[in-house]
C-alpha cells in the first residue's frame, strides 16, 4: 500500500555522489536548484509548531509546511495576516487548524533558500521514487531538507532510498534537531516551566527557584509586548508575576517579614502598569462576542466604544513599552534576578528550612479546607462578594498545587485538579462578566458630561451589553454550587485527606 | 468510478496509443486514473516504461484483490497509475470459462480493486472472447478506434452485429476515426459513408495519422509530453473533451 513521505534533514550540503553510490541498481538525477530566495521561519512565541515537529517557512508570498513523514504542503500567503485564522484558505491553513488562536506567527529566523527536485530511475528510465530538495542557509549554517515521496508499486525502491539516506545521516534526523542547528540561539519558550524540587529541599530554596524561574519567563515576554506581536506576551508576563506574588503571599514565613513585605510591594508595583493594557486587550479580543450579544441597531454605539478602546490601548501600550525599555526598569529586573540567583542572598524567615514536602502538605491542606469551608456556605442568596472570595481561594489552592506538583503522584494530582479547574472556569466567567459590567459602566461615566449625560448611541449599546452580561453572570453563578459539589465529592475529599492531611500530625 | 474501455476487434488500429493518451488527458483534468493493460503483449505498460507484472498471473487478476492492488504501479505522471499486463493474460478465456458468472468477473474485480480511482481505462486485446464480453459488461463507455478503410469498416460492422445479436447496449459504443489521412480519398469517402450508416455511434473527433503518435514507442510517454503542441496531442485532448463533456472542438 502507499506509504507516507519521509523527511531527511542533512546538516551542511548534501553529498549527492555518495548518495548515488549507495542506491544500487538505480540512478538518481538532481535537477538544478532554483535561484536563492529569502525565507523566514515562522512559529509563534511558544513554538507550538516546533513542539509538534513541524516547520513553517515563508518565501515570497508562499507558505510551506514541512512535517515529518508527511508530504509537504504549500499555499500562497497574500496579505500579512499574522494569525493562522487570518490566512487565506488553503492546505497549510487547514493543516494548522489546531494552532492557538491568540498566538501570532512571527519570524524566528531568516535566511535564503533554494528548492529543487530529484528522481530515482530504473534501467528503463522509469521514475520509481521522487523527492524535493530544500536548501536553507542562514548567516552561519546550511541545512538540506530532503523529502522523499514513495510512488505506488515501487516500495522497494523507496525503502532503498530511505535506507541509503539513513545510512548517510546516522541517527534519524528530526525537525527538532534541524531547528537547533539552524537557529542555535532560539531556545524553546515555556510559559509554565517545571521547577524541579526535592522532598526535603528547604522551602526557601523552593520559593527562590520558583521566583527565579518566573522572573526569567516574564523577561522573555518583554520584547513581544514592545513589538506588539500578540496579546499573549503581556498575558504571560502578568501570569509570571502573579505566580511570583502568590509564592510571596502563600509561602508564609519563608522569607523574613520585612523582606516579604518589601518584595510583595515591589512585585505589585511591577504588575500595576500592565493592568490597563491587559484589560483593553481583553475587551478588544471579545469585540466580536460583544457585537453578537446585542442587536444590529445598537452596533453604532458599540463601534464608537471599541474605537475608543483601541485608541486608548495604543497610548497605554506605548507607555508600557517605554517603561520596558527604560534603564530604570531594566536595572530593577536585573537586580531582582541577581537577588533570586541563590537562596542565600535572601533573609530567611521561620519556615525557611522546612522540608518542601511537609510544608507543601500543610499549605495545601490548609488552603483546601479554607476553600471547602467557604464554598459549603454558599446558597442562592449568598452575596457576590463571597463568590469572588471563593474564586481567589481556589486560585491560591491551584497555584500551590502546581508549584508542588513534582513532589506528588501525577495521576492523583490530575484527578484533583480536573474538578477544581472546572469550578475555577465557572468562577472565572462569573468574575469576568461582573468586571466587564463595571468596566462598561465606568466607561459611560467617563464619557459623560458634567451633568451625567452621555451620547445616546453609546449609552444604548452599553446598556444592552450590561443587560446581557448580568444575565450571563447570573447563569454562571447558578452553576457554582453544582460545580463545587462535584469538587466536594467523597472521592476527592478522601484523596485530599490521604495526600495532604496525615503528614501534618 | 467510471470504466472506459478502449476496444476494437481489429488489431493495429491505435487502441494502445488511445488508451495511454486518453488516460493521461483524464489525469491532467484532475481525475485519478488507472490504466489497466488487459492485452498480454503489454504495450501500454511499455509506452509508460512500466515493466510487466510478474506476480499477477493466471486467475489472480479476477480472484486476488490484494495481488491486483499490489501490482498497480504509479506512472511518471501525476494521478496516473498503471496495472501492467502479464503474459498469462492471454489465457484469460480459459480461466473465465471455469468460473461462475463468467461474464461479470471483470466488473467485480475492478469494483473491488479500483475503488481509489475516478476513471479506469481498459486497454483491451483485439478479439471476440469471454474477456471482451466482460469488457462490454463492465465498461460505461467503449471507445472504438476505426481506421477509415474497408477492412476496418467490416470489423466495425461485425462489432455492431455482435451487440445486436446479444442485445447489448449499443449506446456504450463511442467510435472515432483513427489514423486518418485526409489526403486519401478512400479515407474521406469511408468516413462519410460510415457516419451516415452509424449516425449515433461516431464521435466528431478524429485522430490523424501522425509521426508524433508513432514516436510514442521511442519516447515512451504520452504524446503531449514530448509533442505538446502537435496536432496529435490536440486531437487526443479533443477526444477527451468530447467524451467527457460532450464538447466538440472544431478547428
Amino acid at each position: 500500500m502507499t506509504k507516507n513521505s519521509r523527511l531527511f534533514i542533512v546538516p551542511g550540503t548534501f553529498e549527492q555522489d555518495r548518495f548515488a553510490k549507495l542506491i544500487k541498481g538505480l540512478t538518481v538525477t538532481f535537477d538544478v536548484l532554483s535561484p536563492s530566495r529569502s525565507f523566514d521561519l515562522l512559529d509563534c512565541h511558544d513554538q507550538s509548531l516546533r513542539a509538534s515537529g513541524r516547520l513553517l517557512i515563508e518565501t515570497e508570498g508562499a507558505l510551506h509546511l514541512l512535517q515529518e513523514d508527511v508530504a509537504p504542503l504549500a499555499q500562497t500567503w497574500i496579505g500579512k495576516g499574522r494569525f493562522v485564522q487570518d490566512l487565506p484558505d488553503g492546505p497549510v491553513r487547514t493543516a494548522l487548524r489546531g494552532f492557538p488562536k491568540l498566538r501570532a506567527l512571527m519570524s524566528l529566523g531568516s535566511g535564503t533558500g533554494k528548492t529543487g527536485t530529484f528522481a530515482v530511475l530504473d534501467d528503463l528510465q522509469k521514475t520509481q521514487v521522487r523527492g524535493d530538495v530544500l536548501l536553507l542557509s542562514t548567516k552561519d549554517i546550511q541545512v538540506t531538507l530532503l523529502n522523499v515521496h514513495p510512488m505506488r508499486g515501487y516500495d522497494r525502491a523507496f525503502e532503498a532510498v530511505c535506507a541509503a539516506l539513513s545510512e548517510m545521516l546516522g541517527a534519524a534526523s528530526r525537525i527538532e534537531q534541524m531547528f537547533h542547528v539552524l537557529l542555535p540561539k532560539v531556545a524553546p519558550y515555556v510559559a509554565k516551566p517545571k521547577v524541579s524540587l526535592g522532598t526535603n529541599e528547604p522551602s526557601i530554596q523552593v520559593a527562590t527557584d520558583i521566583i527565579r524561574t518566573f522572573l526569567t519567563v516574564a523577561r522573555q515576554n518583554e520584547a513581544g509586548v514592545i513589538a506588539d506581536i500578540d496579546t499573549e506576551f503581556l498575558h504571560d508576563y502578568r501570569i509570571s508575576l502573579r505566580r511570583i506574588r502568590s509564592v510571596l503571599s502563600l509561602f508564609k514565613g519563608v522569607f523574613s517579614p520585612e523582606r516579604t513585605i518589601a518584595l510583595k510591594r515591589e512585585f505589585s508595583e511591577l504588575m500595576e502598569p500592565t493592568g490597563r493594557v491587559r484589560d483593553l486587550d481583553v475587551y478588544l479580543l471579545e469585540k466580536d462576542t460583544y457585537f453578537n450579544l446585542i442587536p444590529d441597531n445598537l452596533h453604532v454605539g458599540a463601534e464608537a466604544m471599541f474605537a475608543q478602546f483601541s485608541k486608548e490601548r495604543t497610548s497605554a501600550l506605548a507607555e508600557l513599552s517605554r517603561r520596558f525599555q527604560s534603564a530604570v526598569y531594566n536595572k530593577q529586573m536585573r537586580n531582582l534576578a541577581l537577588l533570586f540567583a541563590e537562596a542565600k542572598y535572601l533573609d530567611p524567615g521561620p519556615n525557611a528550612e522546612r522540608g518542601a514536602y511537609d510544608y507543601a502538605c500543610v499549605l495545601i491542606w490548609k488552603r483546601y479546607r479554607k476553600v471547602c469551608k467557604l464554598a459549603r456556605r454558599i446558597t442562592p442568596d449568598t452575596p457576590d462578594e463571597v463568590l469572588h472570595e471563593l474564586r481567589i481561594e481556589c486560585k491560591k489552592l491551584r497555584y500551590l498545587m502546581e508549584f508542588f506538583a513534582p513532589l506528588f503522584d501525577r495521576k492523583d494530582f490530575k484527578t484533583l485538579i480536573k474538578p477544581l479547574k472546572k469550578l475555577q472556569d465557572n468562577l472565572g466567567l462569573f468574575n469576568d462578566y461582573s468586571v466587564q459590567q463595571e468596566a462598561l459602566l465606568s466607561f459611560v461615566v467617563a464619557q459623560s458630561n458634567t451633568q451625567g449625560r452621555a451620547n445616546a448611541q453609546l449609552a444604548m449599546a452599553v446598556g444592552g451589553l450590561i443587560a446581557v452580561l448580568s444575565q450571563r453572570q447570573a447563569a454562571e453563578r447558578a452553576s457554582v454550587i453544582a460545580n463545587f459539589q462535584h469538587f466536594d465529592s467523597p472521592n476527592i475529599q478522601h484523596l485530599f485527606r490521604s495526600m495532604f492531611r496525615n503528614k501534618e500530625d | 468510478m467510471k470504466i472506459i474501455a478502449c476496444y476494437s476487434n481489429k488489431g493495429g488500429v491505435g487502441k494502445t496509443a488511445t488508451s495511454v493518451n486518453l488516460a493521461y488527458a483524464y489525469a491532467q483534468a484532475g481525475q485519478n486514473v488507472l490504466l489497466c493493460d488487459l492485452d498480454p503483449q503489454g504495450a501500454s505498460g511499455f509506452y509508460l516504461r512500466v515493466k510487466p507484472s510478474k506476480k499477477l498471473t493466471d486467475a489472480r487478476f479476477f480472484e486476488d484483490v490484494e495481488r491486483f492492488t499490489k501490482s498497480i504501479r504509479a506512472s511518471d505522471f501525476e494521478r496516473f497509475d498503471v496495472l501492467p499486463a502479464n503474459l498469462t493474460f492471454r489465457d484469460f478465456d480459459v480461466f473465465l470459462s471455469r468460473m461462475r458468472n463468467k461474464r461479470s468477473r471483470l466488473k467485480k474485480a475492478l469494483a473491488a480493486a479500483g475503488s481509489d480511482y475516478d476513471v479506469i481505462v481498459l486497454d483491451c486485446p483485439p478479439n471476440f472472447s469471454t474477456l471482451s464480453e466482460n469488457v462490454f459488461k463492465a465498461a460505461d463507455l467503449i471507445v472504438v478506434p476505426v481506421i477509415p478503410t474497408t477492412l476496418s469498416q467490416r470489423s466495425f460492422d461485425q462489432l455492431v452485429s455482435f451487440f445486436d445479436e446479444r442485445n447489448l447496449p449499443k449506446k456504450k459504443l463511442k467510435a472515432f476515426f483513427s489514423m486518418v489521412q485526409r489526403r486519401k480519398t478512400l479515407h474521406l469517402e469511408t468516413m462519410e459513408a460510415m457516419r451516415r450508416l452509424y449516425r449515433k455511434r461516431f464521435l466528431q473527433t478524429s485522430i490523424p495519422f501522425a509521426a508524433d503518435i508513432e514516436r510514442m514507442g521511442l519516447n515512451r510517454a504520452p504524446v503531449s509530453i514530448y509533442a505538446g503542441r502537435s496536432a496529435a496531442s490536440a486531437a487526443y485532448q479533443a477526444l477527451y473533451d468530447e467524451l467527457e463533456n460532450g464538447v466538440v472542438t472544431t478547428k
